[in-house]
């Protein structure tokens, strides 16, 4: 196999796939990318047997030739070594040649590296998804789901289906829950070509991985499922995700119906005056604002730290309803909460002061966060 | 921090001279103090000079002291007892100076610098082992110097019925020929640490590369190495006994274990006990860690850090197993351990509640509404829910444990 291909075209594929990779898998030939070159372009597939991310580089974009097949074949290499030679290659041609044995020619410019490669035939297959493609949608669509859902996930194995977002199929809707127990969040998306029913929990750190390789862009990705698989097909990238196993809480039951006060409220004004008052936190963990009504016109944000100091804050508010309130939670979860809601006015309805209390948009209801307070002593 | 006048004072074999000085036919005797003899956890806990005399030493075997010396007598520990004597010694230690810090129910630190302004310090070292030899009838040693460190090393240089003053000059001659193993702070492991860096008297530590020193043994490294130079700038602090950071509990078992029941059943009823003793105490705290010592003396422990500090003894318990599950690889144990750590006062913790808990909590609403009324009319800490103040009167099982802080009270 001998090809040439421009550096840089080769780095962004290699820097894709490479996050599947893991160095520590207990398959060994997984800690290398595997590279199947024919006339039509490249194939680079990497794997930690949880995610597996192939991208293809094809031989001409645009009428502009990308790489030059002189042979084609397969190869699977070291992809720590084989990334960090490409990113330091001297020029940005770069020649590629396997002989017997797997030896493999990396040359560019004046420099010349041997690499020893390995037998592409002992690299497992791809995911078996055949399945028809349950959906398709835009891929910032897709990144605002993901952004607005998986930082909810849990990061304790207690409970391993938590770890994951559960996406759930149902009358023409897309449904993406993620909790962590102490918080939730759910995302509603419709979708024109739904159709069937479906239900699965995707890793929350294969969502993450997903966002970062897919670019801003109104392009349609198809979404495939089966029982165990999730594959996430874009123009040039094929991601594959295993699935977690268990049943996901019902948790459209958890979330509270009815409220006794309401509060509507500027939710960059909030935002700030809650990261304003975290800053007396002594740390993470102790991380607890107080949140208080304070007739019908304003709240007060307040946070009191004994070996620091202490901060109040008034907030005008849009609106409250209902009984006076006194409640403390997580700095972190309500911004958290805040930054995925991303929008002008929050409605904020509390049931009580050791109940779940939930954040909407004003505006749309497509998005619901749901917060559990702190008890303090 | 210049000029300083430390003492450490260090009661010789303690457990062993309150019961001599409780019943004075002791004296002069081989005396011994161990756990239960019956089981295996028998092993000298203290032993008198004369025991000392002929071979007997803390940690041994009870069956094999008294095959080496069939005279010893061997009491069991009587924790009450040390208790008051402890509480009388650090008391008398208070006539001079409010600067008095406890480090255990045997030793503590002195900062005599004000007083060493108007009298010799020798002179008051003198007095105070004398006062604690005709007033509490017990023995002591001990060490003058300008810091803790060499206090304390000064201390241990003569035993018993010592007084030793340590200068910063003193220690090229005195400290710098000694073995690192010699050194407070240095153990089997970090000795074989340091010998790998060529590094076995304290001198060397003293002269060793700052570098060199820091990648091998970290932050720590650096310390021990500017206490080898004689240099130490800890404070006494008499509330440092109360700073209390993690309660602990551990048992030998009474043959290496392999039967994972068994073991649960231990780790339950450790995590009883921590819970009791943080109950006690009104505390709380995040952090749980188990020690494991496996049959040829390995000691292994393991961590976890949760969202909410806990104190109840299912809660321990849980978390403990779940540690011991995921990480014991069956190796048989000889002795195990629970450990909540981080801990904070109960009244300052908080709890992250969750949708699977939230109901309980929720319960208590209509109280807490009618505390808060209650607060906001007549001032904070006007009640408080349940008797939260209440200290339950606990008693001190083991030989390591630091329950004896309770009996210094805060003014």
């Amino acid at each position: 196999m001998k090809f040439e291909i421009m550096r840089d075209r080769l780095l962004d594929g290699l820097s894709d796939v490479m996050k599947a990779v893991s160095s520590k898998t207990a398959i060994p030939i997984l800690t290398g990318v595997k590279m199947d070159v024919s006339a039509d372009g490249i194939s680079l597939t990497g794997s930690d047997s949880d995610i597996t991310i192939q991208t293809f580089i094809p031989a001409e974009e645009d009428g502009k030739e990308i790489l030059r097949v002189s042979e084609g074949g397969s190869i699977v290499l070291q992809a720590r070594v084989f990334g960090e030679i490409i990113r330091k290659l001297p020029t940005n041609e770069v020649e590629i040649e396997i002989n017997r044995n797997f030896q493999t020619h990396i040359r560019s410019g004046k420099s010349e590296f041997h690499l020893i490669g390995l037998d592409p035939l002992d690299y497992p297959q791809l995911p078996d998804v055949q399945e028809e493609e349950l959906f398709s949608i835009p891929a910032d669509l897709l990144k605002t789901i993901i952004r607005e859902t998986v930082f909810a996930v849990s990061t304790s194995e207690t409970r391993p289906v938590l770890t994951g977002v559960h996406w759930e199929v149902k009358d023409g809707e897309l449904v993406c829950v993620a909790t962590d127990s102490h918080r939730l969040a759910r995302r509603k998306t419709k979708l024109q070509s739904l159709q069937e029913e479906h239900s699965a929990v995707i890793p929350g750190r294969s969502l993450n991985e997903l966002n970062k390789i897919l670019h801003d862009s109104a392009d349609p990705v198809e979404v495939v499922m089966t029982s165990q698989q999730v594959l996430f097909k874009s123009r040039n990238i094929l991601f594959f995700s295993r699935l977690l196993e268990g049943n996901y809480p019902d948790t459209s039951r958890l979330i509270p119906s009815e409220h006794k006060t309401q509060v509507t409220v500027n939710g960059r004004a909030l935002l700030q005056a809650i990261d304003r008052a975290s800053l007396l936190a002594r740390e993470e963990r102790n991380n607890i604002v107080r949140f208080t009504t304070n007739g019908s016109e304003e709240v007060e944000v307040s946070s009191n730290s004994p070996e620091i100091g202490k901060v109040e804050e008034q907030l005008a508010a849009g609106a409250i309803e209902g009984e006076e309130l006194k409640i403390s939670f997580s700095a972190k979860f309500m911004m958290d909460a805040l930054k995925a809601i991303d929008g002008q006015d929050v409605v904020i309805q509390f049931t009580g002061a050791m109940r779940p209390f939930i954040l909407r948009s004003a505006l749309d209801d497509s998005i619901l966060q749901l917060i559990l307070p702190v008890r303090t002593y | 921090m210049a000029g300083r006048v430390i003492f450490h004072i260090d009661m010789n074999s303690f457990y062993a001279s309150v019961e001599q000085s409780h019943d004075p036919s002791l004296k002069g005797k081989a005396l011994a103090i161990a756990g239960n003899p019956k089981e295996r956890r028998g092993i000298i806990v203290t032993c008198s000079y004369e025991a000392r005399a002929h071979g007997i030493y803390t940690t041994m075997p009870v069956f094999e002291a008294k095959r080496k010396l069939p005279a010893l007598v061997i009491l069991p520990p009587n924790f009450d007892r040390y208790r008051a004597a402890s509480k009388a010694m650090f008391d008398l230690l208070r006539t001079y100076t409010d600067l008095v810090e406890p480090v255990s129910i045997d030793e503590g630190y002195m900062d005599v610098t004000a007083l060493s302004k108007e009298r010799d310090a020798i002179g008051i070292a003198e007095e105070i082992q004398l006062r604690i030899r005709n007033e509490l009838d017990l023995p002591c040693s001990i060490g003058i110097a300008p810091n803790k460190f060499l206090a304390k090393t000064a201390s241990d240089m003569k035993k018993p019925m010592g007084i030793t003053v340590l200068r910063k000059r003193d220690i090229r001659e005195r400290l710098w020929p000694l073995e690192v193993l010699e050194m407070h702070g240095i153990g089997e492991s970090t000795a074989r640490k340091l010998k790998s860096l060529n590094i076995r008297t304290i001198g060397e530590l003293a002269q060793a590369d700052e570098g060199t020193i820091k990648s091998g043994l970290g932050k720590y490294g650096i310390r021990l190495r500017k206490r080898a130079n004689g240099e130490d700038e800890r404070l006494v602090d008499p509330d440092s006994v109360y700073d209390t950071k993690s309660i602990g509990a551990s048992t030998t078992l009474p043959a290496d274990e392999t039967d994972d029941r068994k073991l649960h059943e231990a780790f339950r009823s450790l995590s009883a006990k921590v819970a009791r003793r943080l109950e006690a105490k009104a505390l709380s705290g995040p952090t749980v860690t188990i020690q494991m010592r496996t049959f040829d003396w390995q000691n292994r422990s393991r961590s976890a850090t949760l969202r909410n500090p806990i104190y109840r003894k299912e809660e321990i318990a849980d978390a403990a197993i779940t540690l011991f599950d995921r990480h014991w690889d069956g190796t048989p144990l000889r002795l195990v351990g629970v450990t909540v750590s981080n801990v904070i006062e109960k009244q300052e913790a908080a709890e992250q509640l969750s949708l699977f808990d939230f109901e309980k909590h929720a319960k208590d609403e209509p109280v807490l509404r009618l505390m808060d009324k209650l607060e906001s009319k007549y001032g904070k800490q006007v009640l408080r829910k349940g008797t939260g103040r209440r200290r339950i009167e606990s008693v001190s099982e083991t030989s390591f444990s630091k329950d004896f802080l309770d009996d210094h009270e805060r003014e």
